[in-house]
């Protein structure tokens, strides 16, 4: 890269003066093109009075620039055509729909390009106001989550990144891509930057790189988009520097992307998978979480190709095979000759991603040791606790790929299936059918039996708040976005879990703070495809970044949030219930700290108050379902809508 | 510290109590798919006073794991009496929780000693309890749940 010279003085310069020059700043606005930016900081020393401390005073040009009491030059740099344009470019030929950001200064230059170049401008990506970078990141969560792919999100240096960790952490723990870029403005706020600013973050990113020329960080980005998607998924990071932003790169191309290599089973099991489905009496396919969409579609294709019965993990969270598909269920004979386990425990063949502990084991060099992340250091193992559940005992992991190796089993099954196989196929198929059907309908008809309990009681119950919803999406294409775990998991039992992202599953890490936010970014993949997405929003979560309420309104998001409004973090104030009862001191003070009382919040006024439409506190059930027929209709004109719901604590 | 888990989760299983498991594995109701428990309410005397009954009810956090009105949560009881029986059953039954420390936080139903719960404050818990009745109407009564159903049987794909 032709790096460019250096302004003399940085704006870190100008932070460090206290007093102004006029002169200097006429000085700047004459200053001949090609020249550096000579009119945003006078040269170190130049034209200003040392203050106090030994630090040169800013020029009256600094301070205006900063103050925005002047527009910096138009003359002080040709630029025809800015790195960062570059960079979006490359953002924009990789498919990133969304970039959600909160603003910061190390990042301008991206900034301006994300709004102004291309046309439309602002389009692939489009850029999303986020109020916080947590909202930000976690947007990214959900959309993902949602759509099997990456958006980005942009952070300011240092503080940025610290604002969003706890998201970048939920996200790689639960394995999501998440594409992020930061900046780094090494000449304006000194604490804003650092040496390495991937490192605050290493040890929960699955990659990260730092470039130093213009050419590299069109590599990078690349290079990120790719670690995120490959398994194990996760967080990726490319740190920019605001110089390589605004440089000017006028013969720069971009290189020529090569999508990643996916790690498959060899052609031998393929053959092998492929036979014991064949030959099986009863094969059975159980589904884990497949990457995207497309490998959802690979694990129907081949679950009618051998007429195996399934199961799924639709139910709980996203990318698993389609719950209401007549072969998921347990099929007319639940005596299994072959199970082939897809992101999950199969008996006779288990094809499972790597795990997330092979990363954390290069990644945490300092040795933090999350749980569940590093073998040995607590929490569920090296899997993240993913792979491996399932009743049967299971077949030794084939660490490939699943959806990638899918495309192989299914060419290996067509190639060896015979008409008499065929033909047997086609009859098991039909008594999967009818059996899953009347399973369905029995399972569901003992739920409602149980869901009657509390029906008519005051607060609501949570099993009516989801049924209640149900009847009024069932026919519309649905994203149930936040994590049911608080909330009873109603839907678990009532609703149909048919597309990859009928139910985008739980926090990854379980920190709070998550479900508005990953429902914001889950709007966002919902917003062009007519689908509407469902928040049943707990209280404790939406208090971490209630702001993203504004970015839905602002952006014009297809979702309805309903909240699950039990005014505590109820979870921990059972927990401290049994505390103090096992220490025998009563439980009339284990309210304190985990109870939001005394206030109580009132979510519609919050609601408006971020612009979003609203209604509530309701606690009389006969008049919910109103009130989520208006909420369901704002949703599908793409308005934003929250209906406040006081509710059993479960 | 090893050893001091392993001392700990011993006393825990020596300790004559009802289990952990007992206190907090089962199902309430409106989870799963149970049957809406349909024992009838107990006719045993009641001897508090269950307006201020009510008041200890959430004080004391009842509702945490009963639902505001017993019938919800994770451990519902209206209509699955069991240990509410009698008024002498319900104050057994809380001063014998479990009361070991647990090494990982639990919901399980607490220990109400009577320092911390008098007896007349538990009698008054009960006689509020027992005013508690099923709210929920029969299936055929809920338009909602029956449409759920309906749509579930025309989905035959």
């Amino acid at each position: 890269m032709a790096k460019s010279q250096k302004t003399s003085v940085g704006r870190r310069g100008f932070l460090r003066n206290a007093a102004a020059g006029a002169a200097a700043g006429a000085a700047a606005l004459v200053t001949p093109p090609l020249v550096e930016a000579q009119g945003q900081g006078q040269g170190r020393g130049t034209g200003t009075a040392p203050a106090p401390t030994g630090v040169p005073a800013p020029t009256q040009a600094q301070i205006d620039r900063e103050t925005g009491n002047v527009r910096p030059p138009s003359t002080v740099r040709t630029i025809t055509r800015p790195g960062s344009d570059l960079m979006v470019q490359t953002i924009r030929d990789l498919g990133i729909e969304y970039v959600a950001a909160n603003p910061g200064s190390s990042f301008e230059g991206l900034q301006e390009s994300f709004i102004n170049y291309g046309n439309p401008p602002n389009k692939m990506p489009e850029f999303i106001t986020a109020l916080h970078e947590e909202s930000a990141v976690t947007m990214a969560h959900g959309y993902a989550k949602a759509e099997g792919k990456p958006m980005l999100a942009l952070l300011h240096g240092t503080i940025g990144i610290q604002h969003g960790a706890m998201s970048v952490y939920q996200a790689y723990y639960d394995r999501v891509p998440v594409l992020m870029i930061a900046g780094n403005d090494p000449d304006f706020i000194a604490a804003h930057t650092a040496h390495d600013m991937a490192g605050m973050v290493r040890s929960y990113t699955k990659w990260d790189a730092e470039p130093k020329t213009i050419d590299e960080a069109l590599v990078a980005i690349q290079r990120a988009y790719n670690e995120a998607i490959t398994p194990p998924m996760g967080p990726t990071l490319v740190v920019l520097g605001s110089e390589i932003q605004k440089d000017n790169a006028p013969n720069t191309k971009i290189p020529a992307y090569k999508p990643p290599v996916f790690v498959t089973i060899d052609a031998t099991r393929a053959r092998e998978i492929a036979k014991g489905l064949l030959e099986a009496q009863n094969p059975r396919i159980a589904v884990g979480r497949l990457r995207t969409p497309e490998g959802v579609q690979r694990s129907v294709e081949l679950a009618e190709l051998v007429g195996a019965s399934t199961s799924t993990a639709a139910t709980g969270g996203p990318m698993s095979f389609p719950q209401r598909h007549h072969l998921c269920g347990p099929g007319a004979d639940t005596t299994y000759d072959y199970t082939l386990g897809l992101e999950t425990a199969g008996a006779q063949a288990s094809i499972t991603g790597p795990a997330l502990a092979k990363t954390a084991a290069t990644r945490d060099t300092v040795n933090i040791g999350f749980g569940g992340t590093v073998p040995g250091a607590g929490g569920r193992g090296g899997g993240g606790g993913r792979a491996g559940r399932g009743g049967a005992a299971a077949a030794p992991p084939i660490e490939a790929d699943a959806e990638a190796s899918l495309p192989l089993i299914i060419e290996e099954v067509k190639r060896q299936m015979t008409a008499d196989q065929k033909t047997r196929i086609q009859a098991r198929i039909a008594k999967h059918t009818s059996a899953n059907h009347e399973a369905r309908v029995t399972a569901i008809t003992q739920a409602v039996e149980s869901k009657r309990a509390g029906w008519n009681g005051t607060p609501i119950s949570t099993a009516r708040l989801y049924a209640e919803l149900w009847p009024l999406i069932m026919n519309e294409d649905w994203c149930l976005s936040s994590p049911s775990n608080f909330s009873g998991g109603h839907h678990v039992q009532l609703w149909d879990h048919n597309k990859p992202y009928s139910y985008l599953g739980g926090q990854g890490a379980g920190g709070m703070g998550y479900g508005a936010p990953a429902s914001v970014g889950a709007a966002l993949a919902a917003k062009a495809r007519n689908r509407i997405v469902i928040n049943v929003q707990t209280d404790g979560d939406l208090n971490y970044s209630p702001g993203v309420l504004w970015t839905a309104v602002h952006h014009k998001l297809p979702m309805l949030t309903v909240m699950h409004n039990n005014r505590a973090w109820h979870q921990e104030y059972m927990f401290v219930e049994y505390m103090a009862g096992v220490r025998g001191r009563g439980d009339d003070r284990a309210h304190i700290g985990s109870t939001l009382r005394d206030p109580y919040l009132d979510y519609a006024k919050m609601a408006a108050g971020y612009g979003m439409a609203g209604e509530g506190p309701i606690t009389d059930p006969s008049k919910l379902s109103a009130a989520l027929k208006r909420g369901v209709a704002a949703a599908k004109r793409g308005e934003p809508y929250l209906i406040d719901v006081i509710t059993q604590p479960r | 510290m090893k050893k001091y888990y392993v001392a700990i989760a011993l006393a825990a299983l020596a300790t004559p109590m009802v289990t952990l498991n007992a206190q907090g594995g089962g199902r309430g109701a409106g989870r799963g798919g149970a049957q809406v428990a349909n024992v009838p309410a107990p006719t045993s005397p009641v001897t508090g006073n269950a307006a201020a009954g009510k008041a200890l009810y959430s004080t004391y956090g009842c509702y945490a794991c009963h639902g505001y009105n017993g019938e919800t949560g994770a451990r519902a009881f209206v209509g699955r009496w069991g240990n509410l029986s009698t008024e002498q059953n319900f104050l057994t039954f809380l001063r014998g929780r479990a009361n070991v420390a647990p090494l990982a936080p639990s919901t399980s139903m607490p220990s109400f000693s009577d320092s911390a719960l008098s007896d007349k404050q538990a009698k008054d818990i009960y006689a509020y309890i027992r005013t508690f009745k099923s709210s929920a109407p029969e299936l055929k009564d809920i338009p909602t749940l029956n449409a759920i159903v309906e749509a579930a049987k025309q989905d035959k794909k």
